[in-house]
């Protein structure tokens, strides 16, 4: 890895954890935490986002701690993001949006397991409650904890794709040619 | 606590964590409970048992809503034990003397970096973030309304922070470079901690525990 895609990593999972300021401020009910991720591999491939994913949850983890099982929710998000920028997915917001939310139905299956088995679905007070809300219309407790998943999950990863479409058509063309993979992401290339 | 080496605190908080779900409920949730709030609490109440007991209380809120006494009960405490276990690490364990423990095991410079510099990433970026917050108020951006005016107000104040770190990225690349973190490059750790022979005996009896643990339960 060199020295300027190794620096992508650190930057990158600051990006994902100093958005909360940002969500914070337009009190939206959505994360955000995987836009580094998404965003390093669309720049520099699986690797630099697989990394990207790994160090976000395992800083993360330091501030809640509930954050680590979810690792792998991270590196599935990671190799999703590459599949889509081998696709030229990033190139509009009608191809990235779509993506995005197809990337909401995957993360919230990838999650719910993690969510039931470690944390009874009360991973946030968000999906505890949406849970709840499974519960009392008559679903299973794997289906409830599914419901409150993909409902934080769903809308979360369709505005994360298309944030991600928008910096990449932002940054100029010399700084994007400057990572192997962000031409290509826009389709380019 | 904080004299032992960075891998011994790394490896009991790793086995309490472990052992709270390995060890049957109540029982053994009680006993890992009971340790990791207590390595918590020998850090001060405001440092260490308070922010534990206060992170894990939600989760007893939303276990106790969602789920009969004895399962709330048993992922209470497994919860418990692990938040408990990370704010004693937390508390306990310096980046830069785990960066320095990272490089004199061998490790690549380059893997201690990543957590190093994110570390130190993150309350920058924050506090960019609110300048940007308050610049763009300041321009006549409302972040309320409907959904379509808080998502335009989202775009607003994540592109310039999002660019801003990109653009960072070649001037980091140079000072790395010029400071001699290439690939392949070995460091030398300036004050490597102490690893004592009984600390990492320590270490692997805390995995022997665990694995025991893990063939009791499956057996």
């Amino acid at each position: 890895m060199s020295v300027r895609l190794l620096v992508l990593v650190p930057v990158a999972a600051a990006i994902s954890l100093a958005l909360s300021a940002v969500v914070d401020a337009v009190a939206l009910p959505l994360f955000l935490d995987t836009t580094g991720t998404i965003l390093a591999t669309a720049l520099a491939g699986p690797g630099v986002g697989i990394a990207t994913g790994v160090v976000t949850s395992a800083v993360n983890t330091l501030r809640n701690p509930t954050f680590w099982p979810f690792v792998v929710v991270q590196i599935i998000v990671a190799l999703y993001a590459w599949a889509a920028a081998r696709a030229g997915l990033f190139r509009s917001f009608r191809t990235a949006i779509p993506a995005g939310l197809g990337l909401g139905v995957i993360a919230s299956v990838t999650s719910t397991p993690i969510s039931y088995l470690v944390f009874g679905c009360t991973t946030t007070g968000g999906i505890a409650l949406t849970t709840a809300l499974g519960r009392a219309l008559g679903l299973s407790p794997l289906g409830a904890c599914f419901f409150g998943s993909f409902v934080s999950d769903f809308g979360d990863k369709a505005v994360t794709f298309a944030l991600v479409t928008s910096v990449l058509h932002a940054l100029p063309r010399r700084t994007a040619a400057r990572f192997p993979w962000a031409l290509r992401a826009i389709g380019a290339a | 606590m904080t004299r032992l080496h960075p891998f011994t605190l790394l490896a009991l908080a790793a086995a309490l964590v472990a052992l709270a779900w390995l060890l049957p409920a109540p029982g053994g949730g009680l006993a890992t409970v009971a340790a990791a709030l207590g390595l918590a609490g020998s850090r001060g109440l405001r440092r260490g048992l308070w922010p534990a007991l206060a992170t894990a209380a939600p989760f007893w809120l939303f276990l106790f809503i969602l789920h009969d006494v004895p399962t709330t009960v048993a992922l209470g405490l497994r919860i418990t034990t692990m938040v408990a276990s990370v704010v004693w690490l937390v508390a306990v364990l310096a980046p830069a003397r785990l960066v320095e423990a990272m490089v004199a095991a061998g490790w690549r410079a380059g893997t201690a970096y990543l957590f190093a510099a994110t570390l130190s990433a993150v309350p920058v970026l924050k506090a960019r973030a609110q300048r940007i917050v308050e610049a763009q108020r300041c321009r006549g951006l409302s972040p309320r309304g409907g959904l379509g005016p808080r998502v335009r107000a989202l775009r607003a104040l994540a592109l310039p922070l999002i660019l801003s770190a990109l653009h960072e990225v070649d001037e980091r690349a140079l000072a790395l470079e010029s400071r001699g973190l290439v690939p392949g490059a070995r460091r030398t750790p300036l004050a490597p901690p102490p690893d004592r022979g009984a600390e990492r005996a320590v270490r692997w009896a805390l995995v022997a525990l665990c694995v025991a643990a893990l063939v009791w339960r499956l057996a």
